[in-house]
């Protein structure tokens, strides 16, 4: 086997370039996303609302919404609006960003506790990811991203700066 | 259930393995695992080929695996699990033996994961969370995941990064002595904390690498192994089996792996042990904070303790439980599929 191993210092780390590479012939896949028994909650997020699915038989919520309710076996489920405010549960801010992120500033990805549920969202308007705290409280509401033609939900802190 | 034994291992090095095709890297556990055996290709009743894939040019990748190692009419069943795919085709053959359906099977895990750039890889494994509803808006990668769970750990328990830290620091040790981890050096808690971000609070050194890498195990049957001859086999005592949700958003807390503590508990119970039973262990190390979790959803030390129990060295030799002698993930690297085949085999 050629085995050339790429050395620093005394780091001994495998990599092994071996002989030449071809290219594959490039495969692009385009789906399309079926939202018509959610169309509520993208329609929703346009008009900087988020709403949440709850099940008329059970009275399960769901968020992120599903149309049916596997719990009870209804599928006769109704949209309930969640409230504006929450309270930070976690967060992170994504350096190393993957295929079709690439061009956007590192970016903070939060979940908060909104209500019964939990939301996940980007967290916007913040310098410095490390003078957020878990429990700090947060407004929601929603933003249109040009580039993916995209709404969605971002948070704000509510009582300080960062 | 009959009794199933493990009689014959191999493994491919770990690494930026630019010089394989996906086949030809199976091959190398393959030819190692039946060696070890001292078994030949007709012995195989069955393969069960573990690879999470899509990152590979080879998307069905179980027939020409199969193909090439000379058993192309053997199976294979393939099988994804995402991180724990390996697991899964272990699982997958030790049932078909312990269910009489053959009497010879073999697992293979196997993952190329360099043959796409780091974006592309990041967007692959960013869908192992929930596309529609997470990546789609988010753009979250599975640093960006096990990141979330280390700032809620941080802040309700005080881990620190240079707990986290530490156990890179152990596992490298180990990894440093391994001829088939992917990175075979030491390195200091200095070195992980002064390493880029990658997902904030996690670093470089924080994460498992992308890896190409393969293992293998042949299993078999007490009347099988009998037959053969083979007096050294390893006795596969029990398997747990447990998931959870695929929104990060629906689980129930960000401090614990509710799949952890499920699969252990099965495991434990069907072995008829304790957790302080258990000297040495494999776990899922892909990130720091994940080994952290490990200690105390195995059942290792309390939940919240992790840190501590890193800090005091209760996670290395002499300590309470021995983890990671491989060098984990984090050492040895992160091929999804190919040495994850510990974790739950308590």
């Amino acid at each position: 086997m050629d085995m050339a191993e790429r050395k620093a210092g005394a780091k001994k780390t495998v990599k092994i370039e071996g002989g030449p590479t071809i290219d594959s012939v490039p495969i692009t896949y385009r789906h399309k996303i079926p939202i018509g028994k959610t169309l509520k909650y993208w329609d929703g997020l346009r008009e900087g609302r988020i709403y949440a699915t709850r099940c008329k038989s059970c009275g399960a919520v769901y968020y992120p919404p599903q149309s049916d309710c596997p719990y009870c076996g209804s599928s006769d489920v109704e949209w309930i609006e969640l409230p504006r405010e929450g309270v930070l549960e976690t967060f992170t801010r994504v350096y190393s960003k993957p295929q079709g992120y690439e061009d956007f500033e590192p970016y903070i990805i939060a979940i908060a506790r909104v209500g019964d549920v939990r939301v996940m969202g980007w967290l916007i308007n913040v310098k410095d990811e490390r003078c957020v705290k878990v429990g700090d409280e947060v407004v929601l509401g929603t933003t249109y991203i040009e580039k993916h033609n995209k709404y969605i939900i971002t948070f704000q802190l509510k009582n300080k700066q960062c | 259930m009959r009794k199933v034994g493990i009689v014959g291992v191999g493994q491919s090095v770990f690494g930026v393995r630019n010089d394989v095709t996906i086949q030809e890297l199976a091959w190398e556990a393959v030819k190692e695992a039946l060696d070890d055996a001292g078994l030949t290709q007709k012995d195989i009743e069955i393969s069960i080929v573990g690879s999470a894939g899509t990152r590979t040019y080879e998307l069905y990748p179980a027939v020409p695996v199969n193909e090439y190692s000379g058993f192309s009419e053997k199976g294979p069943i393939r099988v994804e699990a995402a991180c724990a795919t390996g697991s899964a085709a272990l699982a997958v053959a030790y049932n078909m033996v312990a269910s009489g359906f053959v009497d010879i099977a073999l697992a293979i895990g196997v993952e190329k994961m360099n043959e796409v750039d780091t974006a592309t890889s990041l967007a692959v494994g960013g869908r192992g969370g929930n596309y529609l509803w997470e990546y789609h808006f988010y753009g979250t990668t599975f640093p960006a995941y096990y990141a979330l769970y280390a700032t809620a750990h941080m802040a309700r328990f005080g881990t620190t990064e240079e707990q986290l830290a530490l156990v890179r620091v152990k596992n490298q040790k180990y990894a440093a002595r391994n001829p088939k981890a992917q990175f075979q050096f030491e390195v200091t808690v200095d070195d992980v904390l002064k390493s880029r971000p990658i997902a904030w609070p996690l670093k470089l050194y924080d994460c498992s690498a992308i890896t190409d890498g393969a293992a293998a195990a042949v299993v078999a049957s007490e009347d099988a192994i009998r037959k053969l001859h083979i007096d050294t086999p390893v006795w596969i005592e029990a398997i747990g089996y447990a998931s959870d949700t695929s929104n990060i958003t629906r689980r129930e807390d960000y401090v614990s792996l509710k799949a952890t503590r499920l699969a252990a508990q099965m495991a434990y119970r069907r072995a008829g042990i304790e957790p302080k039973d258990v000297e040495v262990a494999e776990v899922h190390d892909c990130f720091t904070i994940a080994e952290i979790m490990a200690y105390e959803d195995l059942g290792f030390v309390e939940k919240g303790m992790g840190g501590k129990f890193i800090e005091e060295g209760q996670s290395d030799i002499g300590g309470k439980v021995a983890v990671n002698l491989s060098g984990g993930l984090l050492g040895k690297g992160g091929a999804s599929t190919g040495c994850h085949w510990s974790r739950n085999d308590l």
